[in-house]
């Protein structure tokens, strides 16, 4: 793998030209409200970012599909309803520093987002950011990328990817968007340095290996053959169905559309995020709730995540960042069921998810 | 603990509960465990990491847990007061419930944590604790332990509020509301939002958009902590499960405190005191109506 070294002073002064040419430049930062926490939220200057202190509390996909957005505005007039609908181009915007699990799941909801129907908002936002990935280090026994085939060396989905090294970076180049970036920056790397890089890499990726073994591609297909199976039942005792996990999800994308008056002529047509773990996520006109209580919407969210979707798309729609195990206030875990099940599908023991 | 454990397998041996709900070791810290198989019970556990107010699984409203049949839970102080509060309700009926409480020297702010309790883990709700031995129970476990630290946070952020003119509050909660994405995952978690269909979720007539937009997000929390006044027992589940870490137990506090003020009420673990906004009295001060 070929990488160019990236002095400290020249990633600041990449961050300082963009910010001055009106680029938002995103990245991880202390929290406002709490300084042992991290956001991600657009930066100024480099010193602003916090590279390394922990997993940003909610991931990119705001930056992405905003927890609410208006699709089309409407008007009732003499003639019939007029519409406004919204410019489908997203100026543009560099991510700087986000990690593995973040960046990858932006490709793996692009093939929903492109299914069918090609969700120009969506793609509008991806065509126009640059995204800049980070080796992680801030791996806890909460994090599985590497089971779910990435890893916090995984530069899936960015344009290019930095390891930190003495002095400074060294940037593996991607995409010519990346290229773009750099705009030359950075020399040649030694061999020396760039052996350590991918050393680096390695380390790192064994660091989450030993928290739950790689889901087998036959995973999918046991669950969709136990959809019936009693064991659903007893899973997600502890759930309150609040859907924090999918709030904080990065591949949770599922959303509902309304329209809003804001007069008695007029209004706009909205999208908001939803969750398949509330109750009214499937609930009927006439009042049927096809799921009925939380063991089924839990499994619904284990089967989408795990069957549906690698079915559909030939990916798991989870990229193992553990968001939703850490915020949880009942203390479900992704990576304990994902092991009681795998257990039960005869594939690894139950004791290595934990 | 061992107290607990073999009160819980004799519960279920001679049949008097089908579950008892305490709480177990987890993956990530103390969590709730649904312990059905009397041979199960010594995953039980109680210490100063128990703080999750278990109370919400005896919601009406969770319908798996209630399969499973007649429940014993274990409670600390402050949690009695959500059993109350939904008997009091008619949301469960007493003689359906085995309350065994716990007497409590404070909870950690984090289930996760390992640390000893200091004025900045402890949690906020432990400060001025009235109720860390209650008197709604079926069984009373434990020897009382010394009082817990006091975490000033909230007593500090009340105050901070209470100095603000209503202009600077409006200013401060409005910013704070913005990072609402309506979720609702607050109410979720609630023990005592148990309405059948929440009206947050009526579309006929929507009476609160459901965008996240300052004046639906406004909307909604005020209808929530309103709906709140007098019941909310102060367990802060709402801030826990929060994604936005919105301090929504600030809000409500702020609320219970006009209630105590206004209505010489604050929340109880005694089911037959009734809720000051769930009785009618002629002699009610009307003082605010002009």
């Amino acid at each position: 793998m070929m990488y160019r070294f990236l002095t400290h002073e020249e990633l600041a002064s990449l961050v300082a030209e963009l910010v001055a040419s009106g680029t938002r430049v995103i990245a991880p930062v202390r929290a406002k409200d709490d300084a042992s926490q991290i956001d991600y939220l657009p930066i100024r200057k480099l010193e602003d970012a916090a590279f390394g202190v922990r997993l940003p509390r909610r991931s990119l996909k705001e930056f992405f599909l905003p927890p609410t957005e208006v699709l089309l505005y409407y008007k009732q007039t003499k003639d019939g309803v007029e519409i406004r609908e919204v410019p489908t181009e997203a100026p543009p915007q560099v991510i700087l520093g986000a990690t593995s699990c973040d960046v990858a799941a932006l490709e793996v909801v692009d093939k929903v987002m492109g299914w069918g129907y090609r969700d120009e908002l969506w793609f509008g936002r991806r065509e126009a950011t640059t995204i800049v990935t980070l080796l992680c280090s801030m791996m806890d026994s909460t994090c599985f990328c590497t089971a779910v085939g990435l890893g916090p060396d995984s530069a899936r989905a960015s344009d290019l990817y930095l390891v930190p090294v003495e002095g400074g970076y060294l940037a593996q180049v991607l995409t010519p968007k990346g290229e773009a970036l750099l705009e030359g920056r950075g020399a040649a790397a030694s061999e020396a340095l760039q052996a350590s890089a991918e050393a680096a890499r390695s380390e790192a990726r064994k660091k989450v290996e030993v928290n739950l073994p790689t889901i087998p591609a036959e995973f999918s297909g046991w669950l969709s053959q136990n959809f019936d199976n009693p064991f659903w039942k007893t899973l997600a005792l502890r759930c309150h169905g609040c859907g924090a996990c999918a709030a904080l999800c990065p591949t949770c994308h599922c959303f509902d559309m309304v329209d809003e008056h804001d007069s008695a002529e007029s209004g706009a047509r909205r999208r908001n995020w939803d969750s398949c773990q509330t109750s009214k996520f499937t609930v009927h006109s006439s009042g049927h709730n096809p799921r009925q209580s939380q063991s089924e919407r839990f499994r619904q969210r284990m089967q989408h995540k795990f069957s549906i979707y690698p079915s559909r798309f030939g990916e798991i729609l989870c990229t193992g960042c553990g968001r939703c195990s850490r915020i949880c206030p009942g203390g479900m875990d992704l990576p304990e069921v994902l092991g009681k099940l795998l257990a039960l599908a005869g594939n690894k023991p139950e004791g290595s998810a934990q | 603990m061992k107290e607990l454990q073999e009160l819980a397998r004799k519960l279920l041996n001679e049949g008097t509960v089908k579950v008892v709900i305490g709480y177990e070791e987890g993956p990530r810290g103390v969590r709730a465990a649904f312990i059905t198989d009397p041979t199960q019970s010594e995953k039980l556990v109680f210490d100063k990491r128990c703080v999750q107010n278990l109370v919400a699984y005896l919601n009406p409203r969770r319908k798996h847990l209630i399969q499973l049949g007649k429940a014993a839970i274990v409670v600390k102080g402050c949690d009695a007061r959500s059993v109350a509060g939904l008997i009091r309700e008619k949301q469960i009926e007493r003689g359906n419930v085995v309350v065994i409480a716990m007497r409590c020297g404070g909870v950690l702010e984090n289930p996760a944590n390992e640390s000893e309790l200091t004025c900045e883990t402890v949690s906020v709700r432990c400060a001025n604790c009235d109720v860390r031995e209650p008197k709604l129970y079926d069984y009373i476990l434990g020897v009382l332990p010394p009082e817990p630290p006091v975490n000033p946070a909230r007593a500090e952020q009340i105050a901070a509020l209470k100095l603000m003119t209503s202009a600077e509050r409006w200013q401060f909660w409005t910013e704070q509301l913005s990072r609402c994405i309506r979720c609702h995952a607050c109410r979720e978690a609630c023990p005592m939002c148990f309405c059948v269909q929440c009206t947050a979720d009526k579309t006929q007539p929507q009476w609160i958009d459901p965008s996240s937009t300052p004046r639906a997000n406004r909307a909604w929390q005020t209808m929530r902590t309103l709906h709140q006044a007098g019941r909310c027992v102060d367990c802060l589940e709402c801030e826990r499960a929060c994604p936005e870490h919105i301090p929504l137990g600030l809000l409500a506090r702020y609320v219970a405190d006009a209630v105590e003020q206004r209505f010489a009420y604050k929340s109880c673990d005694d089911p037959s005191v009734p809720a000051p906004l769930g009785v009618y009295r002629t002699d009610d001060d009307e003082e605010f109506i002009r």
